[in-house]
């Protein structure tokens, strides 16, 4: 019959404690295994055993301590303590949760409600389709008073390459504005009224917090502080990094260095996410895959890339449909928590297509299945 | 390796261990398998004591043999198959999940691992009854999508809630929150504590990769060791404890040569789970 060794936590091996490598290899050659050994040495024992200073030795007990002291000892509900639930509750956090909505029906019904907040939303398409145009309504439709339907948020626009456009947005605000007020014309409420007192132009646009990061150091160290940022700032719902891709697609020798470094960043960001209760919204460019007979335009980045995003939307011109005035934009949902029916991977395919003002058509494919148009619906 | 200690078995005394480790014997190891008689020479200690020492040393450390016909009879008992909520993948894993054994589940982008995870928690926690452990390292769970799949399973609000109240989900977004995560599901599990955790049979880790990508590469092998360990506690978890363990990954070429990460390829797992 196989042992089974009641194992506390003091029982707990070096390997799993967060201790630098250069430590960890000292004290594997020492012999030491578990952090119950570490602890019954003391400080002293272990500087003079392993050939630390005395103040190396306090320090590193002291994280082993922490460590297995576990949960009791941290405070809960701040960053780092454990995030437990049980389904149920998480159910009823996500049904009293906002949406951020995009002012696009089509692209709203096909989210589930809009851009989801606690989640990674990626954005990708070829260059003049709209991405940048997106993420800047995004920053003034999170800003939207919660009697209109929004988040009353505030939102962080990180910028790479330089496409914002301040008088773009001052447009887009002021349409915001107008139609927040059309609304409480038409209904006539008094918080309705009272919301509009606060959302002005020059409220939406001190509220969007812009900022220019000119390669992947400047990127990560903006990522990096941003939690203390956000810490300040509370209201903040939204997070756009608008081109995570340009910092990180030219002058990079070291792809497994790029690999790393943009899977650390996708941590970091949902950590973000999760904590601060915002919705991320990240732009990515297109890259040609040459296969053996066709070449297509996948997302750029890579494939490790392509987990990092709980929600991704890919964005491209079709030509196929009849030649008209307006054109035509395809939004693919490529991965999404929200698709209704079946949830076998090879079977679920869906063709929606509907036309707003610029016409679009979507829908949601998966990469091994043909395509086949289920149902169709206009919406003028 | 672990090493001698005052108080480690009977007989051991502090005076001991200091003549041994002038001697270069430091661990259990050096001692037991060296020459005792030498031993007892160079140290002056008396023969008879280093042999009692050894004896219960080697009492304490080794491992039981075990007839391989009590095993499979151990096997028989204590194994038990969940169903994925999913015909062609049951009939695909003979049956279902194993307790007792790591299923892992690769896949691309976009290919649907998430969602098959929440099909298995919803079927064993409404089919089965049973608790399920969710582990959620890229921010995927989403608790509206496993109750649109409840209630395709079954009319009665009440069962619904109940199921949604046995999973547990815990977010863990690194290496090391997961590893102390997994301790304390072992701390609970072997002190067998009624609490509302409930009979646990499923533990679902999406994803693997989240957590060990950003580590591995460059020239630490430190992400190597720490997959390693991860993949040691989810195995020896799923055996201990008879729970079916199903993490979720990509697959990912490695140069194990320098550590270096391949861009994926979609042909061959090479993961080491």
């Amino acid at each position: 019959l196989s042992r089974c060794r009641c194992i506390p936590a003091m029982q707990r091996e070096l390997g799993t404690l967060p201790l630098a490598p250069a430590l960890r290899a000292r004290l594997a050659a020492a012999g030491f295994q578990t952090a119950q050994e570490l602890l019954d040495t003391g400080p002293c024992g272990l500087s003079k055993e392993i050939g630390i200073s005395r103040e190396e030795a306090l320090e590193a007990l002291q994280v082993v301590r922490q460590e297995c002291d576990g949960n009791a000892a941290r405070p809960a509900g701040g960053p780092g303590a454990t995030r437990k639930f049980t389904a149920l509750e998480l159910l009823e956090e996500e049904q009293t949760q906002g949406f951020i909505i995009t002012f696009c029906s089509a692209l709203d019904n096909i989210l589930g409600g809009g851009v989801q907040l606690t989640k990674i939303t990626e954005i990708c398409g070829a260059p003049g389709v709209g991405k940048t145009q997106l993420c800047m309504q995004l920053a003034v439709d999170v800003q939207i008073p919660e009697c209109f339907g929004g988040v009353a948020g505030e939102a962080v626009f990180i910028d790479t390459e330089g496409s914002f456009m301040v008088d773009r947005v001052v447009d887009i605000a002021a349409a915001c504005v107008q139609h927040c007020h059309l609304i409480a014309e038409a209904q006539q409420e008094e918080d309705h009224q009272k919301a509009l007192e606060t959302f002005s132009l020059e409220n939406i646009l001190s509220h969007i917090y812009y900022f220019r990061c000119r390669d992947y150091t400047e990127l990560l160290a903006q990522v990096y502080l941003l939690p203390e940022f956000l810490a300040e700032h509370s209201k903040v719902r939204l997070v756009v990094i608008d081109g995570i891709a340009f910092p990180f697609r030219h002058d990079f020798e070291d792809l497994s260095l790029r690999t790393r470094l943009l899977n650390g960043l996708a941590q970091q960001l949902i950590i973000i996410a999760n904590d601060h209760k915002a919705a991320v919204v990240l732009t990515n460019q297109m890259t040609t895959r040459i296969g053996q007979s066709q070449s297509t335009l996948v997302p750029a980045l890579g494939e490790s890339w392509g987990h990092a995003a709980t929600v991704r939307l890919i964005l491209h011109w079709d030509n196929r449909l009849e030649p008209s005035k307006n054109c035509e934009i395809l939004f693919v949902a490529m991965r999404s928590s929200l698709f209704p029916g079946s949830f076998l991977p090879s079977l679920y395919h869906k063709v929606i297509s509907l036309s707003c003002s610029v016409k679009c058509v979507l829908y949601i494919m998966s990469p091994c299945s043909t395509l086949r148009l289920k149902s169709h619906a206009v919406i003028p | 390796m672990v090493v001698l200690r005052a108080g480690l078995c009977p007989g051991l005394t502090e005076d001991m261990i200091q003549l041994l480790r002038a001697n270069g014997i430091r661990t259990v190891v050096d001692f037991v398998s060296s020459d005792l008689e030498d031993v007892a020479q160079k140290c002056s200690l008396s023969y008879k004591a280093l042999v009692a020492v050894r004896r219960v040393l080697l009492a304490q450390f080794s491992a039981f043999p075990a007839n391989g016909a009590d095993l499979y009879e151990e096997l028989k008992s204590s194994t038990a198959i969940l169903p994925t909520g999913s015909p062609s993948l049951d009939q695909l894993l003979d049956s279902g999940l194993y307790t007792g054994e790591v299923t892992e589940l690769m896949g691309a982008p976009g290919s649907g691992k998430t969602q098959v995870c929440l099909g298995i928690a919803a079927s064993v926690s409404l089919g089965l009854k049973q608790h399920v452990l969710f582990l959620d390292s890229t921010g995927g769970f989403t608790a509206s999508r496993l109750y649109q799949m409840l209630q395709a399973q079954t009319e009665d609000e009440e069962e619904q809630l109940e199921a949604l109240q046995r999973i547990q989900v815990v977010r863990v977004f690194n290496i090391y929150e997961l590893l102390s995560a997994l301790q304390e599901l072992r701390d609970r599990l072997s002190q067998q504590v009624v609490s509302s955790m409930g009979p646990l049979k499923l533990v679902v880790l999406d994803s693997v990769s989240a957590v060990i990508y950003p580590l591995l590469g460059g020239r630490q092998s430190e992400g190597l060791a720490l997959m390693m360990q991860l993949s040691r506690e989810l195995k020896t978890l799923a055996r201990e404890f008879s729970l079916a363990v199903v993490p979720t990954g990509i697959q990912v070429e490695l140069d194990i040569g320098n550590g270096d990460v391949l861009e994926p390829s979609l042909v061959t797992p090479t993961q080491g789970l």
